[in-house]
């Protein structure tokens, strides 16, 4: 049976290695192996592209070609578009765990507030994104306010909630010998409970970031004139297919990027833990 | 009251915790002399970590006069900063720290500057036997057991308590590392004029470490007190013959509360 290695980064994850990194070969084979086969995949799908562009008009399929240089010109003529949605992406990204973290923090540690800020995060989590979309339109007038109010509304619930788990799944025995030292309140949220809960928002931003990325090109679509969303708006509104699927790649990349990063921060903040290995 | 303050540093007057009907302690009264070495000694039941969370002032007794080190520990919680510390059964080293920051962790509280933190936390960990940069460095999950515990003993010493609170802190160690670990202590202790109280359900644990062993019966009473006399703790036919009236007296009804 395969080795299985349950993640020392995040609670509860699991990742089969199926003779990875920490079964036979050690990580650069398994690296190795993992380009090896996005690579075969992303060539598959070139060749698929091109063999469909020849049979279908260049607004259903262009060829390959076509949609890589609309990409490079997308890079050089429309980089400010990137950098607004990454930056858009990560301020509401690190604003919603702040603001999460305090409203979790609450419930877990205030308890007459529990049942009220639950409530208020339950009923949010029942909005759906579309609605604080067009809530957003009529309601604010600047277009980054918008982008930031729906990327706010939706991710805060994420991390209030895991939040609240991490805090209530505190070790009782941790709690008593911090105790012991008569630390003030301040001391015990700042010495135990936050690097307690480092773990939990790394889980959150690492589970969030994909679906962050996809509904702030949304919302820049919806409610705004910037940003890669509304640059992919426009070339849709244009027939121009190629733009769409350079928008695409672009994003894709961008995305696998934030991932990237908050993967290292990961690696970065959680060194202390061990590798556990299951067989 | 004055001399409690000077002389006795631990003192339980009539005593009594309960939860709901049952009595975890009841009636139960000592006190402990500054200096001393004291094994509170009993089978599981009989009440020893509810007085060690009395005395560490997490919980206030139902009624009696609870006394440490001229304090209310519950009442007067925060002003008995820097003057207890407790050394547990597990050594609850925070996962996220190195060995060093866990030793620090009692100093950090304090608001000691971090250079001085660094340099008694180390000084505190070569009392213990781990030194070494390596070793300093390393995170709870990478030392053995016996360090861990060595670890966490002086997390509670570097404080520079006036009362140590042991719980349990060697029972889950082999026989040769809680033996070594044992004599260091009691040893360290020793030398430092430190009060020690030892929780602990193992004889030979209590024989010796402890100047005084307090042997408990459910619901907490002392049922044998026992002062061991310095030139005897090696006697191996003394010892034989403490051990057999300690069981004894240990033998007594542990293992159900009483109910009102």
């Amino acid at each position: 049976m395969e080795p299985t290695v349950i993640s020392p980064k995040t609670p509860g994850a699991v990742i089969p290695t199926a003779g990875g990194a920490s079964a036979k070969g050690g990580p650069v084979r398994f690296w190795a192996r993992e380009l090896l086969a996005n690579a075969v995949v992303i060539v598959a799908l070139v060749i698929a592209m091109e063999v469909w562009s020849r049979h279908v008009p260049p607004f259903i399929m262009p060829p390959p070609q076509r949609t890589f240089n609309a990409m490079i010109s997308a890079l050089q003529n429309d980089y400010i578009h990137i950098a607004l949605t990454i930056a858009r992406l990560l301020v509401a990204v690190f604003a919603a765990l702040l603001i999460g973290t305090l409203i979790g923090a609450a419930m877990a540690l205030i308890r007459p507030l529990e049942p009220y800020l639950r409530s208020i995060v339950v009923i949010d989590t029942g909005v759906p994104a579309l609605s604080w979309m067009l809530f957003a339109i009529f309601w604010f007038e600047q277009a980054e306010a918008r982008v930031f109010f729906i990327l706010l509304m939706i991710l805060v619930p994420f991390y209030a909630l895991n939040v609240f788990d991490g805090i209530r799944a505190l070790s009782r025995d941790l709690v008593e010998m911090v105790e012991t030292f008569r630390p003030s309140r301040l001391q015990v949220l700042r010495l135990l409970v936050g690097p307690h809960i480092v773990p939990y928002l790394l889980m959150t931003t690492k589970a969030i970031i994909g679906y962050a990325t996809r509904m702030t090109v949304f919302a820049e679509l919806v409610s705004v004139s910037s940003g890669m969303g509304a640059r992919m708006g426009a070339a849709q509104s244009t027939f121009a297919m190629d733009g769409v699927l350079a928008w695409t790649i672009i994003l894709v990349i961008a995305n696998l990027l934030i991932q990237g990063l908050v993967q290292g921060l990961e690696s970065l903040l959680l060194r202390y833990r061990p590798e556990v290995e299951v067989r | 009251m004055t001399a409690e303050v000077s002389t006795d540093i631990i003192v339980l007057d009539k005593v009594d915790k309960r939860f709901g009907p049952n009595y975890a302690v009841q009636d139960l009264s000592f006190t402990v002399k500054r200096g001393q070495i004291v094994a509170l000694l009993g089978r599981t039941g009989a009440g020893k970590s509810t007085a060690l969370h009395l005395m560490m002032g997490v919980m206030p007794p139902t009624s009696g006069r609870l006394i440490v080190d001229g304090l209310d520990p519950f009442r007067e919680f925060k002003k008995l900063r820097g003057k207890l510390a407790v050394s547990f059964q597990t050594d609850r080293l925070l996962p996220w720290r190195t060995t060093l920051e866990n030793v620090a962790l009692g100093l950090q509280i304090l608001g000691i500057g971090a250079v001085e933190r660094r340099r008694r936390a180390e000084e505190w960990l070569a009392n213990v036997k781990i030194t070494g940069a390596e070793n300093l460095a390393k995170y709870p999950h990478e030392l053995s057991g016996g360090m861990r515990q060595r670890a966490s003993l002086a997390r509670a010493l570097a404080v520079d308590p006036n009362l140590l609170l042991l719980d349990e802190s060697f029972s889950q160690l082999d026989h040769v590392t809680s033996h070594a670990l044992r004599t260091d202590v009691a040893e360290l202790v020793r030398r430092l004029s430190k009060t020690c109280v030892l929780i602990t359900h193992r004889i030979d644990d209590a024989l010796e470490m402890a100047d005084r062993v307090l042997v408990l019966t459910a619901p907490a009473k002392v049922a044998y007190d026992l002062e061991v006399p310095p030139g005897l703790r090696h006697d191996k036919a003394w010892l034989t013959e403490q051990e057999r009236l300690i069981a004894g007296a240990m033998s007594g009804p542990a293992e159900q509360p009483r109910v009102t």
